[in-house]
């Protein structure tokens, strides 16, 4: 543990009944980091979150937020994250402004302006839309300033421009030095914000690390596309493409050549194509998303290795209230 | 007041003025049910109320029914509705200490029953005139007690039952025979024996005798007393362990 530590999870376990949700489960977030929990319903991932937060008691494992136990000081901890819940409510008559007294014993209002809540303080919550709710959830999230920030399904509901802004705040948090850690099956946002992702599936990380290595790692192939005129196949054809280092494919047909293969291969065929004098006017390449990367990989059908398929997790909770 | 236990008593005494069924079955209910029933058997002192004015029994009785509506009705169903939503996880993870929305929930109930109190006394002094207290001291500790136990077991209540719905249902079947049985209905006098040992049964009945029979003097219903302590202390145990957040 390095003294920017936020969250630091080793071996976690929760079990709820015979199904293991979470099965031995390391985390770390630090401050200043964006860490993406991602994976399917029912990956774990939101019953992880809650035993961060002192929200479940786990069955193993250890926690430490913030250097406390969640366990052992659930309301220390609680008091010290900043929470925006999965399927969780306010109060229909409870009053925009109203809840972010309640919650933040201050009026926030630089936070409504900045997520465009300050024209509604006075409306009711239920009179909110589905995105003007989830607007509100992040500003009692923030509303405290808390050091480490949890957010369950962040832009669920939100337009691109809503969904934009509330990107370029989360943006601003990792620049303020808050740890965040970040919980969606939406990989083109785990890809867009996170510094860090954890791939989860049936209760276990199956891999982590920087977007752009889990892309790496599993993305598959660059795919180049460009046009090929047939007096050129005599310098450059697909045989002499092929034998590119990197270069795991090639087809040809009327003139349009595609090819598959490492991004070492990009280079190489570039170096190719201009020493055979052909600069292609429409070359493309097509570099392989998170979501390419890991969408095969989360949602295989069936287990992970040695394990039983974790259905998604309903809100048993610790407390007979919740 | 700006701790955390002193916002969300102020929010939840602020909700409860805006939910129109505490506003009906808290505030309104009794006073229309106490104008029909106790202008329906006359002022003339009567065998059947123990020798009383009818229109001060029941003065004395109705204070209970405000009691039971918020008891069984209010609290129960805003209790059920809260978990139903997930408004007490979010309270959770908020940090909201552990025993806050416990505390919140008995003073919001026993300001209901207090304010709602006030009204129907309001409109029965210049309508049937307010009968003399004769133990004052025990009017109010049977009053306190019955509210505290009745608020509590509508906090047990709203822990147990999965929906607002479902709470409104099973409240309303609680409250209308405790109701009409034990506090607002007609006198145990007029009731068959059946009746009359079902009524005996009823918690509210035991707070309504605690409470009417020290205010007009008609007995010292001390057992009644000691049962409502004992509910009272029992229900707050349980219900503020089981609304710990």
């Amino acid at each position: 543990m390095t003294d920017t530590a936020v969250v630091v999870v080793r071996g976690l376990r929760k079990s709820y009944g015979s199904r293991a949700v979470v099965d031995g489960v390391d985390l770390d977030v630090h401050a200043g980091e964006i860490v993406g929990l991602v994976g399917a319903n029912g990956a774990g991932k939101t019953t992880t979150v809650e035993c961060v937060q002192g929200l479940r008691r786990p069955d193993a494992g250890t926690l430490r937020v913030l250097s406390l136990d969640p366990v052992a000081q659930p309301e220390r901890v609680r008091a010290l994250v900043g929470s925006q819940l999965q399927s969780s409510a306010l109060p229909d008559r409870l009053r925009v402004g109203e809840a972010v007294r309640l919650f933040g014993g201050r009026d926030g209002n630089e936070l409504l302006e900045q997520f465009g809540l300050a024209e509604r303080r006075r409306s009711a919550f239920a009179s909110l839309s589905g995105g003007e709710r989830q607007r509100l959830f992040l500003v009692l999230a923030l509303v405290n300033a808390p050091r480490l920030v949890i957010l369950d399904e962040l832009t669920q509901g939100l337009d691109p421009a809503a969904r934009r802004n509330v990107w370029a705040a989360v943006d601003q948090l990792r620049a303020d030095g808050t740890a965040v850690l970040l919980v969606t099956h939406e990989l083109d946002e785990a890809e867009r914000l996170c510094d860090r992702v954890v791939a989860m599936r049936a209760g276990r990380v199956l891999d982590c690390g920087a977007p752009r290595d889990l892309v790496g790692r599993h993305g598959g192939a660059v795919r180049i596309c460009f046009t090929l005129p047939g007096d050129m196949m005599s310098r450059l054809g697909p045989g002499q493409l092929k034998a590119l280092p990197g270069v795991e494919d090639v087809s040809y047909e009327t003139s349009a050549l595609t090819m598959k293969g490492s991004r070492a291969a990009i280079a190489h065929l570039g170096a190719a194509l201009a020493s055979a004098g052909w600069v292609p006017p429409d070359l493309s390449v097509q570099m392989p998303s998170l979501e390419d990367a890991l969408v095969d990989l989360l949602e295989r059908a069936g287990p992970a290795p040695g394990l039983h398929t974790a259905e998604p997790a309903l809100p048993e909770l610790t407390g007979a209230l919740r | 007041m700006n701790t955390a236990l002193g916002r969300l008593v102020r929010t939840e005494l602020t909700l409860m003025t805006r939910e129109p069924l505490t506003l009906t079955f808290v505030f309104i209910f009794p006073v229309v049910t106490m104008l029909i029933i106790g202008g329906a058997f006359g002022t003339k002192p009567d065998v059947a109320f123990d020798w009383v004015n009818p229109s001060h029994w029941y003065v004395a009785s109705y204070l209970t029914v405000v009691i039971a509506a918020t008891g069984l009705i209010m609290v129960p169903v805003h209790l059920a509705s809260y978990r139903e939503r997930g408004v007490l996880r979010r309270f959770a993870a908020a940090g909201f200490p552990r025993w806050s929305f416990a505390v919140a929930q008995l003073v919001t109930g026993l300001v209901a029953v207090a304010a709602a109190s006030a009204v129907l006394l309001a409109v029965a002094a210049p309508t049937y005139g307010l009968p003399s207290m004769h133990h004052a001291a025990g009017v109010v500790v049977g009053f306190v007690l019955g509210a505290l136990a009745f608020v509590s077991i509508g906090v047990l209540l709203g822990t147990v039952l999965p929906s607002a719905r479902s709470a409104q249902a099973v409240g309303l079947v609680l409250f209308f025979p405790s109701f009409l049985l034990g506090a607002g209905g007609p006198p145990p006098y007029a009731m068959g024996s059946a009746l009359r040992t079902v009524a005996g049964y009823l918690p509210l009945t035991r707070v309504t005798d605690a409470v009417r029979d020290a205010w007009l003097g008609v007995g010292t219903a001390t057992g009644s007393l000691l049962v409502v302590g004992a509910l009272a202390v029992a229900a707050t145990a349980l219900a503020v362990r089981r609304s710990a957040l």
